[in-house]
């Protein structure tokens, strides 16, 4: 059985604009195993984003597939896509994205799904992410650094397959920026995840294992 | 539920205007449902009180007592023919005056058979039954605020006619005027006094039960609602007010719906974030429809109590008279427009695209 949680493959993908069509993504392969931490980097308006909605089946692909822990959703019904995001995809985002009503604690319980999945628990998460002390806390009244780490323990809580990362770091300084990638860093190898994470910052690159660098809309390994 | 009820908390500063506006929305709903139920009380109270099923009246009155005519041995007649407890019912308008006084009253009289089954139970004093007195009469309470009481004498002013009040019955009205319970005799001295070739004739028979296979030539059997809608002026009262008490709830869940679709446009990255992580439409529907039932079952329930805490204190002549059972189908009736009107909030949140999520280049 291959550990292979993340599979693109030949996935091509252009837009309309002004003058006929752009090609964004053109016949891009790409495998992530379980435990492996790839960081995406390439100039603005590469097509990184559109890269992770693919993968994230936010988006779907003009051609190719998208195979996560072995399930091709692509030909899926929105709704069940949906579903499947929530199990099986790990989401973090360029801002932490948490819903301003709910406490740390909820964060995580009411988005858990515990018919599925049971084994990871809130309350480990938030001591591995050094959090344990925000359990109470809304967002706002938290920092930066401590919600993005809300956010990622979101992303975990459900022991998803893969954990996809738009730009993790863009809303925090430097050093809470190199934290929070270690603390990916250190979940995705722990809890033995395909993570993939789109970031601009140079000096985090070291992290990860691999840096695949897209341009012209091709992916090439550094 | 839990994330409704966690968002509403959250943002209770934001909401409370909004529940401001509609438990004043709902009071004004419960005042006018409380008025067109006292209003329309005080046309029918007489007729609804009475444990009367049917009546019969000659066909030519058009359901309309007080110009009825039967003759007067028809009661003999029927009762020959019909097992239902039946007896007589002849209503007069007329004028009072207190011994002593020149003010006239307007009044209502309902001439009854003192023992029969439209006498009215007393809230002070003695029946027409019991009481040992000639010429009994029994008021309407609202008679009590003109400063009459038991053992007086008032005097009908055309005839000169002097009663005995004896006892007080509550919330007994006819077309807005108050009622007063005399008996057969006396009706019929006071109606020979005024006109000395009075031939007795009676407005209507009032059955218990429907009763069985009548000769109806020249008679109409008419139930006791029909009687009741066609007391003059009831029909177009009551139907103006609910029309506005409707417009009113229809108004009311509409301004929940729009308030509720304008925070939901606001939220709309939120959604998108939401869908992304992979929340479905159903559990989004769920919590919209959770948010709008708290924010109006809260708002109808802080109506109520203000409205049955305001009709408590109200004065007693106000035609106020608010039915639980019309509170309760107004409310249910807010809720549920006011959770169909989520549904253009449901709709929007339909159309966001959690695409939107990634990237993040329009914050
Ligand atoms: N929905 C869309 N419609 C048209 N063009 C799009 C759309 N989404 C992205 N693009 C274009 O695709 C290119 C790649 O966008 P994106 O994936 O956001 O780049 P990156 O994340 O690398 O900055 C850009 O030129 C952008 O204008
Ligand atoms: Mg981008």
């Amino acid at each position: 059985m291959s550990d292979i949680l993340l599979q693109l493959n030949n996935v091509t993908k252009s837009f309309a604009d002004g003058n006929g069509t752009q090609t964004v993504l053109d016949d891009i392969s790409l495998a992530v195993k379980a435990g492996e931490f790839v960081a995406i980097v390439g100039p603005s308006g590469s097509g990184k984003s559109t890269l992770l909605s693919i993968a994230g089946l936010l988006l779907s692909p003009d051609s190719g597939d998208v195979i996560i822990g072995g399930n091709t959703m692509l030909n899926s019904k929105s709704n069940i896509r949906t579903a499947f995001r929530r199990k099986h995809i790990g989401f973090i985002f360029q801002t932490h994205q948490l819903l301003p009503y709910l406490k740390t604690k909820d964060q995580l319980l009411l988005f858990q799904d515990k018919e599925y999945n049971d084994s990871v628990t809130a309350n480990d998460l938030l001591e591995d992410l050094g959090i344990l002390e925000c359990a109470n806390k809304y967002p706002a009244n938290m920092s930066g650094g401590e919600r993005q780490r809300v956010a990622i323990a979101r992303a975990f809580i459900n022991d998803p397959d893969i954990i996809l990362a738009d730009e993790p770091t863009a809303s925090l300084d430097a050093t809470r920026g190199r934290y929070v990638v270690e603390l990916i860093r250190n979940q995705t190898k722990k809890r033995g995840k395909a993570a993939l994470m789109v970031t601009h910052d140079e000096r985090v690159l070291d992290l990860t294992d691999r840096v695949l660098h897209l341009t012209d809309g091709k992916l090439r390994s550094m | 539920m839990k994330f409704a009820l966690r968002e509403l908390l959250y943002g209770k500063k934001k909401y409370i205007l909004i529940e401001l506006l509609l438990v004043l929305l709902m009071f004004m709903v419960l005042f006018l449902c409380g008025l067109v139920e006292g209003l329309g009380r005080a046309v029918t109270s007489a007729i609804d009180n009475r444990v009367a099923d049917y009546y019969i009246l000659s066909d030519s009155a058009e359901k309309l007592i007080t110009v009825s005519e039967l003759p007067d041995g028809i009661i003999n007649e029927v009762r020959e023919k019909t097992n239902s407890e039946v007896t007589t019912l002849d209503i007069q308008r007329m004028y009072l005056q207190k011994q002593g006084e020149e003010r006239k009253l307007n009044v209502i009289y309902f001439a009854i058979d003192a023992n029969s089954f439209l006498a009215p139970s007393v809230i002070e004093g003695k029946t027409l039954e019991y009481s040992d007195k000639d010429n009994p009469i029994v008021l309407d309470d609202d008679f009590m605020a003109e400063d009459i009481h038991v053992g007086d004498i008032i005097i009908d002013s055309a005839s000169g006619f002097e009663f005995n009040v004896v006892g007080f019955a509550k919330d007994e009205m006819y077309g807005h005027v108050s009622v007063g319970f005399i008996t057969r005799d006396s009706y019929t001295q006071i109606r020979t006094r005024l006109n000395p070739q009075y031939g007795t004739t009676i407005h209507a028979l009032a059955f218990k039960g429907k009763p069985d296979d009548l000769d109806m030539d020249g008679k109409e059997l008419v139930k006791k609602q029909d009687i009741i809608d066609n007391i003059p002026s009831y029909r177009a009262e009551h139907l103006t007010i609910t029309m506005i008490i409707y417009v009113l709830v229809i108004v009311s869940a509409i301004v929940i719906g729009v308030f509720y679709y304008i925070m939901t446009i606001q939220k709309r990255r939120q959604f998108g974030v939401m869908k992304a992580v992979g929340f479905g439409m159903g559990k989004l529907s769920a919590i919209v429809v959770s948010e709008v039932s708290l924010l109006s079952v809260f708002a109808a329930v802080v109506a109520n109590i203000f409205t049955f805490a305001m009709s408590a204190v109200i004065p007693q002549k106000m035609p106020f008279h608010l039915l639980p059972a019309d509170a309760v189908s107004v409310s249910a009736g807010f809720v549920l427009i006011s959770i169909v009107s989520s549904l253009i909030s449901i709709i929007h949140i339909s159309r966001v695209d959690p695409i939107q999520a990634i990237g993040g280049n329009d914050e």
